[in-house]
């Protein structure tokens, strides 16, 4: 098993950068997602750490040995590529156990594991076909299993089941958390599905165009994020963002909206730090399941609002309002009854806030 | 016209008697008909010259294979089979199949391990499009004049290749076309050094197209270079070898320009491969009805290795990457 650590890594592509001065500690038997949309340099930051791809610059550390130039074969890591990359003369059975019949394993062992794997990820059946005749989900898993065979001290997973349908995807989530549990070995999960990386990672670093944003567990990069962006990124529906200023009257700190206007709280001023005057524009920042809606006005919904549409999501209702031509969406109970252009009443739940400068997206609560 | 229209109509029905589903399946259908007979109308002149130019001197030869033909000095007689009769006693004719064979077998192991490596070398190289412009020189001489310009390296008096050969204590006093046990090498390594670059130049057009994730799938997997050689490169290879050889092999039992300029066959027959041999009754002796029972034996020898070729190197799946799609 090892432990990574990327320090201070560049990559360019010609004079584009896709990967800038990345920093990340991956601890021995963690799972850590690197999320973030596509193009934000992912793909790049595993090649390198696959040694596929040059490091422009900077120090990529496996147990705290420098392995800027080992070539892939003597990383001992197993990747999943994006794109399958499954060898197309060969069976199934015969991708799956390519790097066991490098290693010399003997053929028993290799049956084993092979079948093994293929029970896992449901490929029994299709041992014997080449790629060619799988479809893409299949492939995936195929590549998947060429992965797991192994015993690396590190899986590079890029990307691994973005082409599963929805149902065998949440199946293979957790029977890769599972796996990755059982075997302890090191993961790093590349996704631009921000439910996949919150529900399988210990850590997840989230990237935005080649730039390390925030790094944490999935509960402080849901409920602390570090920026308006990560805060936008993570959490579907997407969070709220109302335009609003921070005023001072009667010495009391006021946040306010052209709809509403609350008071600051002791705990909202310490966590200021004297600098309000400095950020007065801001971006109040509310996850949908934290604003509540009420038909009628009472002391805990006071903001007005106009019903605009509704959508109902199993056991969730999304509503969409306009509060003085600012949009809010809001999760409730389904049982809440709504129609376009009725009147509504919402009320924010303060404890839940975020505030982010409005020029440059910091969090200061 | 007309007839074309019921014979559409005709198929028409068809594909409804046998299930079509789409609905306009009868115009398109109809349109098929018709436009295949169109382009078939099209290309009907082309078929004919070809057939003129292709076929007519097929069949001519197996004519005269039939006859004794004496160049319009006389009536073609039919000779009861003796043209082909007596290949089964010609031994010239035996020893020139088997130095033909040895002779090919020779060019071709050579041209394709070297081109392979050197093509290997230069895909490699930042200054690929210099030096294959510069390796394809060989290929561009008409081969006359490759044999001529070795004809004059080989020489035993001035030839430099001589000399060098000489000073190393290789080769004696003789050049190494005048001796039978040394005359083969000498047209083989012509053969190598006008012909490799071919090889070079469709490997390395196969090479570009061996997938990279493949490769790298591989060295993830803990291949080294010349593992992955043989486990990706190789295989995505086969199509483009293929070409080479069947391009190469054909070339062999044609081309015998550089071989009548450096030997003509000789020393004591010892590069006497079978077209030179076919050249000598032919056009030597103008026997031309046992020259055409030559040809026609070349003629099937080539078919057959073709198509042992073809089986041997097709693969049941494509070699394209397989990425993307569902
Ligand atoms: N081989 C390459 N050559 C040039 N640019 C590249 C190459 N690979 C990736 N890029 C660029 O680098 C950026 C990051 O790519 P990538 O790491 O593949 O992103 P992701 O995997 O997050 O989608 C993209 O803008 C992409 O266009
Ligand atoms: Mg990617």
């Amino acid at each position: 098993m090892a432990s990574i650590s990327i320090k201070s890594v560049w990559k360019y592509y010609g004079d584009t950068p896709a990967v800038k001065d990345l920093n990340l500690e991956c601890l021995d038997g963690e799972f850590v997602c690197i999320l973030g949309p596509s193009g934000c340099g992912k793909s790049s930051t595993m090649r390198m750490l696959a040694g596929l791809e040059h490091i422009t610059a900077g120090d990529i550390l496996f147990n705290d040995k420098r392995i800027n130039d080992l070539p892939p074969k003597d990383r001992n890591l197993a990747m999943v590529f994006e794109n399958y990359a499954l060898y197309p003369h060969k069976s199934v059975y015969d991708n799956m156990a390519n790097a066991l019949k490098i290693q010399k394993v003997d053929k028993a062992t290799i049956d084993k594991k092979v079948k093994w794997a293929a029970e896992l990820l449901e490929l029994s059946p299709l041992l014997d076909r080449k790629p060619l005749e799988l479809s893409g989900g299949q492939k995936q898993r195929c590549a998947i299993g060429r992965a797991i065979v192994r015993e690396p001290e590190l899986f590079l997973f890029d990307e691994p089941i973005a082409h599963l349908d929805a149902k065998l995807r949440a199946h293979m989530r957790s029977e890769l958390k599972i796996m990755q549990r059982r075997l302890k070995t090191t993961m790093i999960y590349v996704t631009h599905d921000q439910l996949e990386a919150l529900s399988m990672a210990d850590r997840i670093a989230v990237m935005r165009d080649g730039v390390l944003q925030q790094v944490g567990t999935p509960s402080e990069i849901y409920n602390q994020p570090a920026n308006q962006w990560v805060a936008g990124f993570i959490g579907e529906p997407a969070m709220n963002f109302l335009d609003c200023s921070l005023t001072e009257s009667n010495g009391h700190l006021h946040l306010s909206h052209n709809a509403f206007s609350f008071a600051l709280n002791a705990e909202h001023i310490a966590k200021l730090n004297g600098s309000a005057k400095e950020h007065s524009q801001v971006h109040m920042g509310i996850r949908p399941e934290h604003v509540t809606i009420s038909a009628r006005a009472t002391p805990e919904h006071p903001i007005k609002g106009e019903v605009l549409v509704t959508e109902l999501l199993g056991g969730d209702l999304l509503v969409e309002a306009n509060v003085n031509d600012t949009r809010v969406t809001i999760k409730t109970d389904p049982d809440y009854i709504a129609d376009m252009g009725d009147t509504c009443y919402l009320g924010m739940d303060t404890s839940r806030w975020h505030l982010f400068e409005r020029e440059s997206g910091v969090s200061l609560i | 016209m007309k007839d074309q229209l019921t014979e559409a109509f005709v198929s028409t029905k068809a594909i409804f008697r046998d299930g079509g589903l789409v609905i306009d399946a009868p115009a398109g259908a109809r349109n098929a008909a018709l436009s295949n007979r169109f382009y078939f109308y099209l290309m009907m002149p082309a078929i004919i010259v070809l057939a003129a130019i292709t076929l007519y001197p097929f069949f001519w030869l197996i004519y005269m294979s039939l006859h004794t033909v004496d160049l319009g000095l006389a009536d073609d007689t039919w000779n009861n089979l003796k043209n082909w009769t007596r290949l089964g006693r010609d031994r010239k004719f035996q020893e020139g199949w088997w130095l033909l064979l040895k002779y090919s077998s020779l060019c071709m192991f050579f041209e394709v391990t070297l081109g392979v490596m050197i093509a290997l070398i230069l895909n490699r190289s930042r200054y690929e499009k210099i030096l294959v412009t510069i390796f394809l020189m060989p290929m561009m001489m008409a081969p006359v004049i490759a044999g001529l310009v070795w004809y004059y390296m080989y020489n035993s008096t001035f030839g430099w290749y001589h000399w060098l050969m000489q000073s190393l204590g290789i080769l004696g006093d003789k050049s190494i076309l005048g001796s039978s046990s040394t005359a083969m090498i000498g047209i083989v390594m012509v053969d190598i050094w006008q012909w490799t670059p071919l090889i070079i130049l469709i490997v390395l057009a196969g090479l570009k197209r061996v997938p990279r994730d493949q490769l790298e799938a591989n060295m993830v997997d803990g291949a080294g270079d010349i593992r992955n050689f043989f486990q990706v490169t190789l295989p995505n290879l086969y199509p483009f070898l293929l070409i080479a050889i069947l391009l190469r092999f054909m070339d062999n039992f044609r081309f015998i320009d550089a071989i009548l300029v450096l030997t003509g066959g000789g020393p004591a027959n010892s590069t006497k491969i079978l077209p030179t041999y076919l050249f000598d009754v032919s056009f030597s002796f103008f026997k031309l009805g046992r020259g055409a029972a030559i040809a026609l034996t070349l003629l099937a020898v080539t078919i057959v290795l073709g198509m042992i070729l073809v089986r041997v190197f097709e693969r049941p799946s494509s070699t394209r990457s397989n990425s993307g799609g569902t």
